[in-house]
């Protein structure tokens, strides 16, 4: 026997109990992500909002389509938020109560905010991840047309479509949906192109697997940390995209809302002092997207393998 | 450089001729004709009216014809929803009023950015450092219609030093509250990449050389460190000039400036085909346009970028 057959038992053993304490990388990330107390913070209170979003409306006195005609005409003096009314954060000039109407713009926009990231990781990844994989004239021609998208105006031609076929919510999603993929796609390609010539790649394709299953099973994976930090960055963008259409009266339908709407209604009536009906949906919103930044912060310092 | 030209401008063409398919494509294909009313005009008149504007020929004549006519004598055609106006008239009362704010906007957002950046990264990790990072990290949730009613709420309703809206030909009283409220986001844009990239450069080696050598920091920092540190920014501003012109919808409504912003959200809200396709096709070239020249411009400072 040329080899002590202890030794290389014990070799053996201490590498194994190496394993056993050693961190894998999504430990690490997540112990480095707790770590930074903004980026917590932010997630309690995005946490919060998006309760209160589906939990507020058990709390509330009014629907957000019914008008209280007692405030009717008078919305600066009987309007004001106050717990006797029933209304919390007051009414808008219409006389309908301003919480229940926050609520349901919460929920639409947050919904507007994680569909369009949605897609965008979805579309995004793929299409990033087939372009930088296959290479070559395929890559070219995909990548090519990222590009003449991108220089298009995108909100010009997003009210196009909403007037050529009528506004309707679902069509803002698809169409912050075609959109919201583009920057995506040129992040995940760049990444797969640094990732095809690493040695487990070398290794799939030489056992034969077919490139669609190598993109699904090995690139796919190992690019989805930059594409979580880049989609918490998305949300912010895709409900500004929706407020901005709203906040112009081309978005979302009444009596159905949307922060935009919200904060546009509030900011049309100044004059009269009736300072909370913009107050309300300006809290939320802008409490929602410091929160996403701040997350995506803290996700992109956790993620980052430059700061190891 | 040549080379680089002749490519980028093969990206900006095609850009330009999907542009101009998609939206008169979706223009035709949205339901009823700019000629159908409430009241049905006989099918003779209407076959007439339709041969007048060429609206009988085929879609590609069509497309050709706009094309033609805008290429030859800029010409948009006329309004579909005012009968004595054409998309001319009202592009050349928006546009000078768009392009006046605009221009300050993209100034202000530039050199204060540009500004700030500089001297966070400068002053790293002292107050002022902290200062400007609050304001790129507020100006990022704070976007132009947020910003609009919060400065009418304080210098207008409250301080009543600055009028609310209006245009009265661009008077500077008329003017802060719409360039500001358009700028903000941007400027915290800028303000994080250069503070940024400022850093960068400002740890790498020849930086370290020029300071061993003795030179002066103002030296360095003009002659050495501010061209490169201003890249990344350069990159940047093609967003920002979208997010401006895109922008101006807000600002024209909201402060009722009458510029072009406001003639497509009102062509939008009165289905004036003509008139929002019009400014579209107008808005787009602009911007690959100018993405275009940032991108030339990108590649003439650094040699490095080759596509």
């Amino acid at each position: 026997m040329l080899v002590d057959n202890k030794k290389v038992q014990e070799l053996a053993d201490n590498m194994a109990a190496e394993e056993l304490t050693g961190r894998s990388l999504l430990q690490d990330a997540r112990h480095r992500f707790f770590k930074n107390k903004m980026a917590v913070v932010s997630l309690m209170i995005l946490v919060s909002i998006i309760i209160f979003a589906f939990v507020g409306p058990y709390f509330a006195k009014w629907s957000y389509e019914e008008i209280d005609w007692a405030t009717m005409g008078n919305v600066a003096e009987m309007g004001r938020p106050s717990i006797e009314s029933g209304h919390f954060f007051g009414t808008d000039d219409l006389g309908r109560d301003l919480y229940s109407r926050v609520i349901q713009g919460t929920q639409i926009s947050l919904t507007v905010g994680f569909v369009g990231s949605l897609i965008a990781v979805f579309v995004g990844t793929l299409y990033g991840a087939t372009a930088g994989y296959l290479g070559g004239t395929v890559d070219n021609i995909m990548m090519r047309t990222v590009d003449i998208l991108m220089a298009i105006p995108y909100m010009f031609f997003l009210i196009l479509l909403l007037v050529m076929f009528g506004r309707s919510i679902s069509l803002i999603f698809v169409g912050i949906g075609l959109i919201s993929w583009l920057d995506m796609s040129r992040i995940v390609r760049g990444q797969t192109l640094s990732l095809k010539n690493k040695e487990f790649i070398e290794a799939a394709v030489a056992s034969g697997v077919a490139p669609f299953n190598i993109i699904r099973r090995h690139i796919v994976p190992n690019v989805m940390g930059i594409v979580v930090v880049y989609a918490t960055l998305l949300v912010p963008g895709m409900i500004m995209t929706e407020s901005f259409i709203s906040f112009l009266g081309l978005g979302v339908q009444e009596p159905q809302t949307s922060w935009g709407a919200l904060i546009s209604s509030g900011a049309g009536r100044l004059q009269y002092g009736t300072y909370w009906q913009l107050f309300f949906p300006l809290f939320f919103f802008i409490a929602t997207l410091l929160s996403f930044f701040f997350i995506g912060d803290g996700l992109r310092d956790a993620l980052d393998p430059k700061d190891r | 450089m040549l080379n680089f030209i002749i490519r980028r401008l093969g990206l900006a063409i095609p850009s330009l001729l999907i542009l101009i398919i998609i939206s008169f494509v979706l223009m035709h294909s949205a339901p009823g004709g700019p000629f159908t009313s409430e009241k049905p005009l006989p099918p003779i008149v209407l076959a007439n009216i339709e041969a007048k504007y060429g609206l009988d020929k085929p879609l590609p004549i069509q497309i050709a014809n706009y094309v033609w006519g805008i290429v030859t004598d800029f010409d948009f055609g006329p309004s579909f929803r005012y009968k004595d106006r054409t998309v001319n008239d009202i592009i050349e009362v928006g546009f000078p009023v768009t392009i006046k704010y605009g221009f300050w906007s993209f100034l202000f957002a530039v050199t204060v950015g540009v500004f700030l950046g500089v001297v966070a990264a400068l002053r790293h990790n002292t107050w002022a450092d902290y200062t400007a990072v609050g304001i790129a990290i507020g100006g990022s949730v704070l976007p132009n219609f947020v910003m609009a009613p919060l400065l009418v709420l304080l210098f207008t309703v409250k301080l009543g030093w600055l009028p609310g809206g209006g245009w009265e030909g661009g008077q500077i009283q008329f003017l802060i509250l719409p360039v500001i409220a358009l700028s903000t986001s941007y400027l915290a844009g800028i303000a994080r990449i250069t503070r940024s990239s400022m850093l960068e450069v400002l740890h790498s080696n020849f930086i370290r050389t020029a300071k061993a050598k003795g030179l002066p920091s103002s030296y360095i920092i003009w002659r050495h460190a501010l061209k490169p540190a201003m890249l990344p920014m350069l990159s940047y501003l093609g967003p920002a000039f979208v997010g401006m012109v895109t922008g101006s919808m807000i600002i024209d409504q909201y402060f009722s400036t009458g510029g072009i912003g406001l003639h497509f959200v009102n062509g939008a809200l009165n289905r004036d085909y003509s008139t929002i396709m019009g400014i579209t096709i107008l808005v787009g070239t602009l911007t690959i346009v100018f993405n275009m020249l940032v991108d030339i411009m990108y590649a003439w400072i650094d040699p490095k970028i080759r596509y």
